[in-house]
């Protein structure tokens, strides 16, 4: 008899599969030519993390290369430079968590309290722009404005007092690149959050002003509310990406404030992998990256769904 | 529901392609392990004794063309570059004929510039014309090209012709690199190359370099007599304004003594930019591609080790924390270094040779009229000058081994061609293209079209080129002629460093040594941290491996030599 339930609950499933299937066809066919990138670019790339554990030889190629276990994954944790690299990534991404990403939300509930259209668009556009500049226009301009004789400084200089020139400050790196994230991304951050207040249904707000709620209080109970969900889910990713600390920012100002600041584990793998050829080791340090962001995003999401949120997707 | 479920329900497919994708990607290393699976590991380096019989012999030019300023012979076999302040009248013909056979080859280059367009490019069609073959020239970009031959090695899909400049080699261990490409040897060695006439008219200087485990495997690109990495230059016309006379500045003390007189921080003056890679001759220690020297009591040292290099890091910290270095320059930001110096930002600024000649005076002029760029006349800390030489070579081609042995004649027969000297009509041809269509004779001087501006660019000159002579090329006699005098000086005091053109390539784990070292003598000569700092990292270097790399060299000389 229990047999005889499960056959018929395996046949339910696989003709419930078939009909789920039928249904989202088209969704699936419109589907494919993403995951088409997604195997290329990013899984069949994923047989080269073999030479992690390899003594990897272009020439020899990752078929015929001696295998060497563990060995390049123990040197790699005996070199105080990789530690202090990983120190380095978790600071910075400590300190960007803190200062930059509570900004674009601030920015999106300002801007979606400018009742003037013109106005709101006019701050939207001149706040997304510098997304669209590169890095090394970021720095350059940065370096024309801050720099030891920029703008700022040349003013000072001028007038007779002391000067500071914050780009070339390895105590203050950390900062400078969090100024420097928040000038170039928030602009282009809030637009997630744009998108979620739009969603909020203004009934809500008619409402609870009709009921006697002020500005805060509707801000509280129906603002916040409203985007919560995607405040999380945007927390989980960031979390994820807590080892991603902006390569290309790095690389262009380690000259400026030198290694000891600017060292993060991307910028690791380039120069101890990539630059000295050891391959084995640019992979090594990759993966173990690869790794421990894949147990921060799981345990971010974790958390998300025990405060009762959805996080990467429902439960 | 669930975005993701559409991909769960999708999961075998998903699988099959992953595996397809693993097999394609797989083969490539599969490919390159047929080829090679063992790695020779070798020093890559060759004897004195067996030079000798691989060397081509060297045959003057008999049609050369007699230069406004003849080439100085300095010491050690040295000599500074020939001047030309026009282009010679009526140029003469030097290869008989044209050279191919109507083979094709694939010829791929590094390019530091926009990459010209291959269709209806009447320079290529017309240097292919020339040259009765086809060589398709396939450039690639020069500040990715180190990121670029990894993949062709390791993905056997090396071209007909290939260059690849010295300082691209470290990182493919070029001894086991070289192997794949072909033997020049029994068309060239000796007395062969003189079927190739301006082959034989290159300087044996310049082949030297091309040769590897004890085998003659490249072709010398944009060589010289004398070859090194640039001097302090100064502002002249912000000289004169200051009263100070350059012919006094003899010494490493005296040059930073001006910091404090040519530095007007309110302004936007400061003295000095950064200086560091531009010393190496002041306080005598070897620079890059140069890193070894043998002390008074015959010990080989590395750069890294050597008193001389240690003084020069003090030099410019002291410059750095004073406040008479740029601001910009302290902040790395070396490509912007021309444009201080242009606009007189920088007073006194490190440059290579070629800063000098070129479109310089007209873009220093557009910001100052009285721009005047000089360099100091050579002086050492001890008061004996000594210039440390590059090897002649730089860059250099080579043939796919797979090559047969016709297409390897008519390919040196159309590097025989590309080779043709200065003043020849071939020159001009593979330099300029077409007359009156890409260029047009200008002052006595080839100059390109607007048309020209976007075809020519330096493309077959990468596969090799004759001796490169000082020319005119920014419509600035006067800067050619101050050059050309500094450099028949400069040449007097010419010496080869340790190892000097010996194509050594060190065991790959000593490569992790570089990094460290070169990251704290940057955080020195900025200022950031103080000279001890660096004597930590030395202390780190040779416990790590800086000790061992010295035993390799020291058992270099002991087979092959010094090189000097």
């Amino acid at each position: 008899m229990r047999d005889g339930g499960r056959v018929q609950k395996r046949t339910l499933r696989r003709a419930d599969r078939r009909r789920r299937f039928l249904r989202d066809r088209s969704l699936l066919l419109m589907v494919i030519p993403a995951v088409v990138l997604l195997l290329i670019f990013n899984y069949a790339p994923m047989f080269g993390t073999a030479t992690a554990f390899q003594n990897y030889s272009i020439y020899a190629g990752f078929m015929h290369s001696p295998w060497s276990g563990l060995e390049t994954f123990r040197s790699m944790f005996a070199d105080p430079l990789f530690w202090q690299s990983l120190e380095n990534t978790l600071v910075l991404s400590l300190v960007q968590l803190l200062l930059f990403f509570p900004i674009p939300i601030a920015l999106a509930l300002l801007l979606n309290s400018v009742m003037n259209n013109r106005v709101r668009t006019i701050v939207q556009s001149v706040v997304y722009l510098p997304h669209f500049f590169s890095w090394v226009l970021a720095v350059t301009i940065f370096q024309e404005m801050l720099g030891g004789a920029g703008a700022l400084n040349q003013a000072l200089r001028q007038h007779g007092y002391a000067t500071w020139d914050i780009m070339t400050n390895p105590d203050a790196f950390k900062f400078l690149v969090t100024a420097q994230v928040v000038w170039k991304e928030a602009g282009w951050g809030i637009i997630v959050f744009l998108a979620a207040l739009a969603a909020i249904d203004q009934n809500l707000y008619e409402a609870s002003a009709v009921d006697g709620a002020g500005r805060w209080r509707r801000m509280w109970h129906i603002t916040l509310p409203g985007i919560r969900s995607i405040v999380v889910l945007m927390l989980v990713l960031r979390l994820g990406n807590t080892l991603t600390v902006g390569f290309e920012q790095m690389l262009i100002q380690r000259g400026a404030v030198g290694r000891d600041a600017s060292e993060v584990l991307d910028t690791y793998a380039y120069y101890y992998g990539v630059v000295n050829a050891n391959f084995s080791l640019g992979a090594a340090a990759s993966l173990f990256k690869g790794v421990l962001s894949l147990i921060l995003i799981l345990a971010a999401n974790k958390i998300a769904h025990l405060v009762g949120e959805d996080g990467l997707y429902r439960k | 529901m669930n975005p993701l479920d559409g991909l769960r329900a999708d999961r075998r497919r998903f699988l099959e392609l992953a595996g397809l994708g693993a097999i394609a990607f797989a083969g490539s290393g599969l490919l390159a392990g047929c080829g090679d699976a063992k790695t020779t590991n070798g020093p890559g380096t060759t004897g004195k004794d067996q030079l000798k019989a691989l060397l081509p012999s060297y045959v003057e030019a008999s049609n050369a063309i007699k230069p406004d300023i003849a080439s100085v012979q300095g010491s050690n076999g040295f000599f500074s570059d020939a001047v030309f302040l026009a282009y010679p009248a009526s140029p003469v013909t030097t290869a008989t004929g044209i050279p191919g056979k109507g083979g094709t080859y694939v010829a791929t280059t590094p390019l530091w510039g926009a990459i010209p367009g291959t269709s209806g490019n009447s320079y290529y069609e017309a240097v292919n014309k020339a040259l009765g073959a086809n060589v398709k020239i396939q450039p690639s970009d020069g500040t990715n090209y180190e990121k670029v031959l990894p993949t062709l090695f390791a993905g056997d899909k090396l071209p007909d012709w290939i260059q690849i400049p010295s300082w691209n080699m470290p990182k493919l261990g070029f001894a086991d690199a070289v192997g794949k490409f072909a033997d020049l040897g029994p068309y060239l060695s000796g007395d062969l190359v003189k079927a190739y006439p301006n082959l034989a008219a290159i300087p044996t200087s310049a082949w030297q370099c091309c040769i590897w485990n004890g085998k003659l495997y490249g072709l010398p690109v944009y060589y010289g007599g004398a070859t090194f990495n640039g001097m302090p230059f100064y502002r002249k016309d912000i000289f004169d304004k200051a009263g100070i006379n350059a012919d006094e500045i003899d010494s490493p003390d005296k040059l930073a003594a001006l910091g404090k007189e040519l530095t007007n921080a309110n302004a936007g003056q400061w003295a000095f930019g950064d200086m560091y890679g531009y010393i190496n001759h002041m306080f005598k220690f070897p620079a890059d591609p140069n890193r070894w020297t043998i002390d008074a009591d015959g010990k080989i040292l590395h750069r890294y080790e050597t008193p001389g290099h240690l003084e020069a890091l003090n030099w410019q910290n002291k410059l750095a924390t004073a406040g008479y270095i740029h601001p910009d320059a302290l902040a790395d930001k070396s490509q912007d270094a021309k444009q201080r110096f242009w606009s007189g930002k920088e007073v006194i600024s490190g440059d290579g040779p070629g800063a000098w000649t070129g479109d310089d005076s007209s873009s220093g002029k557009a910001a100052n009229p009285t721009y005047n760029r000089q360099a100091f006349k050579i002086f050492a800390a001890d008061g004996k000058p000594e210039v440390l030489m590059n090897p002649s070579a730089g860059m250099y081609s080579f043939l796919n081994g797979k090559l047969s042995a016709d297409q390897i004649k008519e390919a040196l027969a159309i590097a025989n061609y590309l080779a043709a000297p200065y003043g020849s009509a071939e020159w001009l041809t593979i330099n300029f293209g077409v007359d009156g269509v890409d260029y047009k004779m200008t002052d006595g001087n080839p100059v390109l079209t607007e048309k020209g501006s976007k075809e020519v660019a330096t493309t077959y000159q990468f596969l090799i080129t004759p001796l490169t002579p000082t020319t005119v090329k920014g419509g600035d006699v006067q800067a050619t002629k101050d050059y050309a005098a500094w450099q028949g000086d400069m040449v007097k005091y010419a010496v080869k460093p340790a190892f000097y053109g010996m194509n050594v390539t060190e065991p790959a784990q000593y490569a992790k040594l570089v990094q460290p070292m070169e990251d704290t003598i940057k955080d020195v000569r900025y200022g950031r941290k103080p000279v001890s700092a660096y004597e930590e990292a030395l202390k780190s270097w040779k416990a790590q491996g800086g000790d061992q790399l010295r035993a390799f060299y020291e058992d270099i000389r002991q087979k092959y030599g010094t090189g000097q």
